[in-house]
This record gives structure tokens, C-alpha cells and sequence, in this order.
């Protein structure tokens, strides 16, 4: 390092301290969404593999978190997720093209979490501390969080040119006032369900633009192979 | 099921506090196991629904149009008498319908008794480092309902009083104090119960840390045969590290089953030795072996502590016996006392004539017979074989 140093500025010498932060100060320049790199070089690599594995994974989860939830409640609850509520997200994946619509999974995995948290909250009150059901939700939220950065880190390699918006674009992330104990269960149905059908429809997704994008990477990378 | 039929479409406002078209009274109360409660549905004269045509709903069934009373066009009430303890601890659903099975709202009941005062309170410290304390609810009634449960202690004579924090989901009547404790000083303890139907505390126990000690069981636990001794094995084990800085004397306590028994017999009086001999055994027999130590005179106290937890169990087998080899039946239950005799009569036999009538009758003496016995039968045999031929 000090022999390159030297070569570009050979009338300057340059102190080791001053060395050290002069490299400090180039690897905090790099620009944030350069982490794309950081996130791997190939978009139809082993990025959207994990992503789509992780999210059967989660929709598999949610069918089971799901069915927890509702042994939890008491008798009746299945009506509970029958609700509609325009407090919840929704678990249509929006969009015309393949950039927004992985935008739209990363969005919808932004505003589900604090409802998922709050659903949490709710049923750490409500259930013992030894219920199945806590833990059940607690993963789901590790796995959400996950998977958010999963999307995020697809997104950028596939499309390193276009920006991340700095909100979510699909729905709020606000959730409910404080609510009653039946009202609790509702809303936490209503949630687990939404969640579930997001999960199968981002899956769906996902299969979706792999098979498109990479397929059509690789038909271009013959064709260009033959010039 | 049928409930299910009843029940279909969405609820329109219920999740929606500020715009409900329907609400409960009481909502989400506590209530005695046995008491009778009125809960009045009101609905939003918007909604145009007349309260007759409603009906309720308790965990999914639907409740007799006998307990209602149409108190006014917009409101119902149901009457529900004794009320049984709540099914689930998030509470029993009771839900106002439309004529349609829709639901228009609902309250949670959680029905229940007061705490009864926690019995069977004991504490133990692992090593004279921290304290566990377990504890059993003084009623079932509050188990049906979120009762708390807080550990307090102070010391006994002076210092506020302090709260167990570290409670564990397995174990929900326990709590662990991690550290910070002080020995040679009693403690006060004590657990309160509390619920939304009352409260109850304790009876408090007084205790010195160095008095409730427990330690790990002892490592290295190895068992092994005596030589060729057919009814003999040696257990050896090392002591527990944790209180090799402390100043006392263990006693250990060693237990032995057979392999397919669940019976296990117990040998008290091991000591502070760290190994031991088990005779009598089975030969050709696998035992199982188990030790536990006790941490006795902690700091100069004479007083016993907590036996620890058994070691995993070790096994090793009996040689087997040449005689038994040699197509001896086995004997039968009923014949083990009369072989028992005959053996001890052989074993007196021999102690007159090779021990001089030694007075010290111990264990070794007996392994030498043992050793003698399995010397002489193998010269027999070479005997009678040298005579075959």
C-alpha cells in the first residue's frame, strides 16, 4: 500500500496516521447502494433462489401460525378473519413490470411487520407464557425482516439502476388504536390471514419473474455467445 | 358446526372503535366461577336492525332466546347464570349477532377465582451462587384466569424488599435469582398472587443461602469390573468442581438397577470417598449406576445440603459365572435364599478354618472366600479333566 501511495504522489509523503484515515475516509465515500454488490453480481443467482425458498418457507409457516392462532382464540374464531379492514394490508402484489412488483413485495414485507408485532403485544397478554403461539409469532416477524432484506438485496441486483423509494409504497404501516379484547382477535386474524395470502402470492411471484428474467438472460446469453 | 353455518360474511364495524355500529356491556370483564352476568348488546339505530330480531352467542353456541330481554329497540341483553370457568385464557367469546349469524360485536369473559395464597414454597441455590424458588397456586380456580406471580425477598432484618424478574415459560410457578446474594444473612421470601379478582401472599420463609445448597452431580462417573469377581463392580467418580474452592466434605449417595428392572436400590453409606465397591451383584448381569453428591459443611457448617441431581447412568456388566456357564439352571425366586445359605455357610466355613475365626468380619474378607472359591473350582476342573484323559 505505501509503494502505491508513493508511485501516484511521489513528491508527498504521507504519515501512517494520515494514511489510515485517508482509507477511512474512502470506504465511508462509497455510496449506500453500492451494497448491491455486496448483495452478489448475479441476478439469476443463488439471490432469488434463497428468496423464493425462503418465502415457501414462510407461507408454509403461516399455515401452521395461522391454525395456532385460531385453537388460541376460543371456539368461533374462524369467523374472526373474515373481517375486511382497510387497516391491514392487503395481500395483492401490485405493478406492471417486474421491478415494481418485486418493489411491491418489498413493500407489502415493510408494513406487515409492525403488525406483526403488535399482534404479538396483543397475544403476550392474552395467552400464557408457555403458548406455542408466541413463539410462532416471534419467527414470523424474524422471518419477514429477513426477507425484506432478501427483496431488497434482489431488487438491486436486478435492477441496479433504479432506486429504492425511502417509504413503502403499498399501504400504511400504522397500526390500530388500542382495542378491545375482542376486537384483538379480530384484527390478529385478519393479519395471520392477509399474511398468509401474501406470502403465497409473493412465492407465486417469484417463480413468476425467475422464470422469465432468467430464462430470457439465458436465451440472450447464447444468442450472444454465437458473435 | 352448526354454529358455523349460522355465522358467515364479515364483520362489518367491530374492528373500528370510532365508527361502531354496535357495542357490548360489559366489555371483557372478570367474573367469579358460579356468578350469573347481564350483558346488554346496543346497536346503532343506523344499522335499522330492531333488537328483537338479534341473537347471542357464547363460545360458538348459540344461547336460548329464554335468557334475552329486549330492553330497548336498539338494545338486547342476555342473562347468563353460573357461569363456568373461561375454556381459554384469552377468554370466552360472547358475541352479539344480527338475524343473519353476522357479528356486530363482542366481549370477552374471563371467569375465574381469586388467588388463594401460594403453598409449598421452597428454595435452592446452585452452588451457593444463585436461588431458584418453585412455588404451587393455593387454588385451581386462578388458573383459569392471568394471575401474576411475584417472588419478593429482603433480608430478614434490615433492606427493601426486591423482586425475582427471571421467570421462565416452562416453569411458570418459579423464578431465578441470578447473583448478588449475600451468604452468613437470612432472607425473607415470599410470593404474592394477584388477579383481576384479588390477591393473595404467601406465608414467608426464612432461610440462609449456605442452607439450601445444591451442587452438580458428580463427572466421570465409571464403573467396572472386579477382576474376574462375577458378583463385584468398582464405581469411581470425581467430585463436583464447582465447590472444590468451598470447605467441605460431600457425601455421595450411589444407586444400582439391573438392566431391565426398574428398581433401584440405594446404597446410603458412601461417605465423602470418591469411589465405592458393589457386591452381591448378578453375575453375567448388566447394572445401571447412577451417583449424587451432597454438599455437607459448606463454610464450616455442619448442616447437610441439597442432594444434587443423579449422574447420567453408567453401565457395565457382571463376568459372567463358569458355573452357570456350565449348564447350571437358573435358580428361581424361591430358591435364592437357600443358595444364599449354602454360600454363607461355605463362606463361614472357610473364615474358621483360613481366618482364625477373625473377629473383623468385613466386605474384603468376604472378596477373598469369593476369590478363593473361583481358585479352587478352576484346580477342580483341571482335576477332572487330567483324570478324563
Amino acid at each position: 500500500m505505501s509503494g502505491h501511495v508513493k508511485i501516484m504522489y511521489p513528491q508527498v509523503s504521507i504519515s501512517p496516521t494520515a494514511r489510515t484515515w485517508l482509507s477511512l475516509m474512502l470506504v465511508v465515500a462509497i455510496h449506500p447502494s453500492d451494497a448491491g454488490a455486496a448483495c452478489g453480481n448475479t441476478p439469476c443467482g443463488p439471490s432469488l433462489q434463497r428468496s423464493l425458498k425462503l418465502t415457501r418457507l414462510m407461507h408454509k409457516e403461516s399455515g401452521d401460525l395461522l391454525k395456532t392462532y385460531k385453537a388460541s382464540q376460543g371456539d368461533q374464531s374462524d369467523l374472526f378473519c373474515q373481517k375486511s379492514s382497510n387497516i391491514v394490508p392487503d395481500p395483492i402484489i401490485s405493478g406492471l413490470d417486474p421491478s415494481e412488483r418485486i418493489l411491491s413485495i418489498y413493500s407489502h414485507c415493510k408494513t406487515f411487520l409492525p403488525h406483526l408485532t403488535r399482534v404479538t403485544e396483543q397475544q403476550t397478554d392474552l395467552q400464557p407464557p408457555s403458548s406455542p403461539l408466541l413463539n410462532q409469532l416471534l419467527t414470523a416477524q424474524n422471518r419477514i425482516s429477513g426477507l425484506g432484506n432478501q427483496i431488497n438485496c434482489l431488487y438491486q441486483t436486478l435492477f441496479p439502476n433504479l432506486p429504492i423509494p425511502p417509504e413503502p409504497v403499498d399501504g400504511p404501516m400504522s397500526v390500530p388504536p388500542p382495542q378491545n379484547v375482542f376486537q384483538q382477535k379480530i384484527y390478529g386474524c385478519v393479519v395471520l390471514k392477509r399474511f398468509k395470502e401474501f406470502l403465497a402470492n409473493s412465492a407465486r411471484e417469484l417463480k413468476t419473474i425467475k422464470d422469465q428474467m432468467c430464462s430470457r438472460r439465458k436465451t440472450f446469453g447464447h444468442a450472444n455467445a454465437l458473435f | 358446526m352448526l354454529s358455523l353455518f349460522f355465522l358467515i360474511l364479515y364483520i362489518p364495524a367491530v374492528m373500528s372503535s370510532s365508527s361502531q355500529t354496535a357495542a357490548i356491556y360489559p366489555q371483557d370483564p372478570a367474573l367469579t366461577i358460579g356468578s350469573t352476568l347481564t350483558a346488554t348488546c346496543s346497536v346503532s339505530p343506523d344499522l335499522g336492525l330492531h333488537a328483537s330480531s338479534l341473537f347471542w352467542s357464547l363460545n360458538g353456541r348459540r344461547l336460548p332466546s329464554s335468557s334475552y330481554s329486549v330492553l330497548s329497540p336498539t338494545a338486547l341483553s342476555v342473562t347468563l347464570p353460573g357461569l363456568p370457568a373461561s375454556r381459554q385464557r384469552s377468554g370466552d367469546n360472547l358475541v352479539c349477532h344480527n338475524h343473519g349469524g353476522h357479528v356486530l360485536a363482542g366481549s370477552c369473559l374471563y371467569v375465574g377465582m381469586p388467588p388463594v395464597k401460594p403453598v409449598n414454597l421452597t428454595c435452592w441455590s446452585r452452588n451457593t451462587k444463585d436461588l431458584t424458588c418453585r412455588w404451587a397456586p393455593g387454588g385451581q380456580g386462578e388458573t383459569f384466569i392471568r394471575t401474576k406471580y411475584t417472588l419478593k425477598y429482603k433480608f430478614r432484618w434490615y433492606g427493601r424488599e426486591r423482586e425475582c424478574e427471571e421467570h421462565s415459560a416452562a416453569q411458570p410457578y418459579s423464578c431465578y435469582i441470578p447473583g448478588d446474594l449475600a451468604l452468613f444473612t437470612p432472607y425473607e421470601i415470599w410470593v404474592e398472587a394477584t388477579n383481576q379478582l384479588g390477591s393473595a401472599t404467601s406465608d414467608v420463609i426464612t432461610l440462609d443461602i449456605l442452607d439450601v445448597v445444591t451442587t452438580d452431580p458428580p463427572s466421570g462417573v465409571c464403573v467396572s469390573r472386579v477382576g474376574d469377581l462375577e458378583d463385584h463392580l468398582t464405581v469411581r467418580w470425581e467430585s463436583p468442581p464447582a465447590l472444590k474452592d468451598f470447605l467441605f466434605q460431600a457425601k455421595y449417595q450411589i444407586r444400582y438397577r439391573l438392566e431391565d428392572s426398574s428398581d433401584w436400590k440405594v446404597m446410603d453409606d458412601v461417605g465423602n470417598q470418591t469411589s465405592c465397591r458393589l457386591a452381591g451383584l448378578r453375575p453375567g448381569t448388566v447394572y445401571f449406576v447412577q451417583v449424587r453428591c451432597n454438599p455437607v459443611g459448606i463454610y464450616g457448617s455442619r448442616r447437610a445440603g441439597i442432594w444434587s441431581e443423579w449422574s447420567h447412568p453408567t453401565a457395565a456388566s457382571t463376568p459372567h459365572s463358569e458355573r452357570v456357564s456350565s449348564g447350571s439352571c437358573d435358580s428361581k425366586s424361591g430358591d435364592s435364599n437357600s443358595t444364599l445359605r449354602r454360600e454363607l455357610k461355605q463362606f463361614f466355613g472357610w473364615v474358621r478354618k483360613h481366618a482364625y475365626g477373625c473377629s473383623g468380619m468385613s466386605i474384603k474378607l468376604y472378596d477373598q472366600w469369593r476369590v478363593w472359591m473361583q481358585k479352587s473350582h478352576k484346580t477342580r476342573n483341571q482335576v477332572l479333566q487330567g483324570d478324563k484323559s
